[in-house]
């Protein structure tokens, strides 16, 4: 069931709870009442199109309106992504950071076990943060310079192109590394990891890892299939006023 | 509808693969397909006024299967393209054939009985793997070739699960195929 302008913010959440950590990136909190989707945004100055967009996105990865989502601003989309990354390494990761080290301290895994853990996890989380910083410091300051730079029209040809020396080819880079290392903690431990008492506690982490993958696989996606081929074509736009304003010399 | 049909077709077949739905301007297909480098692709070639090239690079290993959805009437030129055919016209049998064939391929058809189990020579591997050496050390020290020393790895990963080197080392730790204190040393 596709998400709508018309519903309730309340049925939304009644619909899909996973919706919830997507809600706080829009700093909309919880106490909705009886309003609609519309109203809650407009209330919080929100572009509805895009909200529903995304949270669509969000609810059924099988939903993909390339075409529509391309009309938005890649600013916009941005600090979406930014969100999602603090939600990331400010609330989940270390908020599975925190269990594990709880669960090495009751007596269930075995002293080397812990260690292997821990060590396994504190790997993925150095990973997953070199990967965020990578595109927190290089690659979307890029792209917000590239669309104030056409924004403004009176960007001088300096500016345009000192801007069109970089491409967001150069900085693409798959998450097939952060992915994998996810994937295998996973599997770790509901395949291999022995454990004596029935451990309840590792049942959180495990849901908390499907969470986490989930979200990241959201992320990629709009990173892949959204925000680059916004990119590409204002870089393309950038090409054709460079080359326009020399014939006019 | 026929998306619908397939996608169903598909999870029946229990594909352990991230389902991507594109309709993208039919210009940027290319560029799209050697971005997401997809393990397969199906396309309708009747929605694809003048027939592109598929891309594709053995050379460094993007190799996809692409996998036509004709209808009766389709040329045996723009037939010949594809790796497989789909005949939509088909009934649900021949079709269903079809893509087990595919997924056979693969490596990843649930209904192929395999043995989850590592052989010798896949814990042989895996041993090496997990104490740092590369594919190219692990080839000269068991007198066989990289090719094979990959093929061995792709299998491994299949049957445990596990794709990171970190993520096997762990594996044979816990299973004490190898000791931790022998990965410190190396």
């Amino acid at each position: 069931m596709r998400i709508n302008k018309d519903m309730k913010m309340a049925e939304v959440i009644h619909l899909n709870h996973h919706l919830l950590p997507v809600l706080n990136r829009f700093d909309i909190h919880l106490g909705f009442g009886e309003r609609s989707v519309e109203t809650v945004c407009r209330d919080h100055a929100l572009n509805i199109d895009f909200f529903l967009e995304i949270v669509n996105t969000f609810h059924d990865p099988s939903y993909f309106p390339v075409r529509h989502l391309q009309s938005f601003k890649a600013s916009m989309l941005i600090d979406y992504l930014q969100k999602t990354h603090a939600y990331y390494l400010d609330f989940k990761i270390p908020e599975i950071r925190q269990n594990i080290r709880q669960i090495t301290q009751e007596g269930s895994l075995q002293n080397s076990h812990k260690k292997l853990l821990e060590d396994f996890f504190d790997s993925y989380q150095h990973e997953l943060t070199t990967h965020i910083n990578k595109e927190e410091q290089r690659v979307y300051p890029y792209v917000i310079s590239l669309e104030n730079t056409l924004d403004n029209p009176a960007s001088t040809v300096k500016e345009l192109q000192e801007i069109g020396r970089y491409s967001i080819l150069e900085y693409e880079e798959d998450h097939d590394d952060v992915e994998a290392k996810l994937f295998d903690l996973k599997n770790i431990i509901i395949k291999y990891l022995p454990t004596s008492k029935n451990n309840k506690l590792l049942n959180v982490i495990l849901h908390d890892i499907f969470e986490l993958e989930r979200d990241l696989n959201n992320h990629g996606h709009i990173e892949d299939l959204i925000l680059v081929p916004i990119v590409e074509n204002m870089e393309k736009a950038l090409r054709a006023r460079l080359n326009k304003l020399s014939a006019n010399v | 509808m026929i998306r619908e049909g397939l996608k169903t077709m598909l999870s029946n077949l229990g594909n352990p693969y991230r389902l991507e739905e594109i309709d993208t301007p039919l210009d940027d297909l290319e560029k799209l397909i050697n971005r997401l480098h997809p393990t397969l692709i199906m396309i309708n070639p009747l929605l694809i006024p003048k027939m592109i090239t598929l891309p594709r690079d053995p050379e460094s290993n993007f190799n996809p299967i692409y996998i036509g959805l004709i209808s009766n009437g389709v040329s045996t030129k723009t037939k010949s393209k594809f790796d497989n055919l789909l005949n939509l016209d088909g009934d649900r049998h021949e079709l269903f054939k079809t893509m087990e064939k595919v997924m056979q391929q693969l490596g990843t058809s649930q209904t192929e009985t395999d043995n989850y189990t590592l052989s010798e020579r896949e814990l042989s591997i895996l041993k090496l793997v997990a104490l740092g050496n590369t594919n190219n050390e692990i080839a000269d020290r068991l007198f066989i070739s990289t090719h094979t020393v990959m093929t061995h790895r792709k299998n491994i990963t299949r049957k445990l699960g596990i794709k990171t080197v970190s993520g096997l080392t762990v594996y044979a730790i816990l299973n004490q195929h190898i000791k931790m204190e022998e990965i410190q040393g190396s």
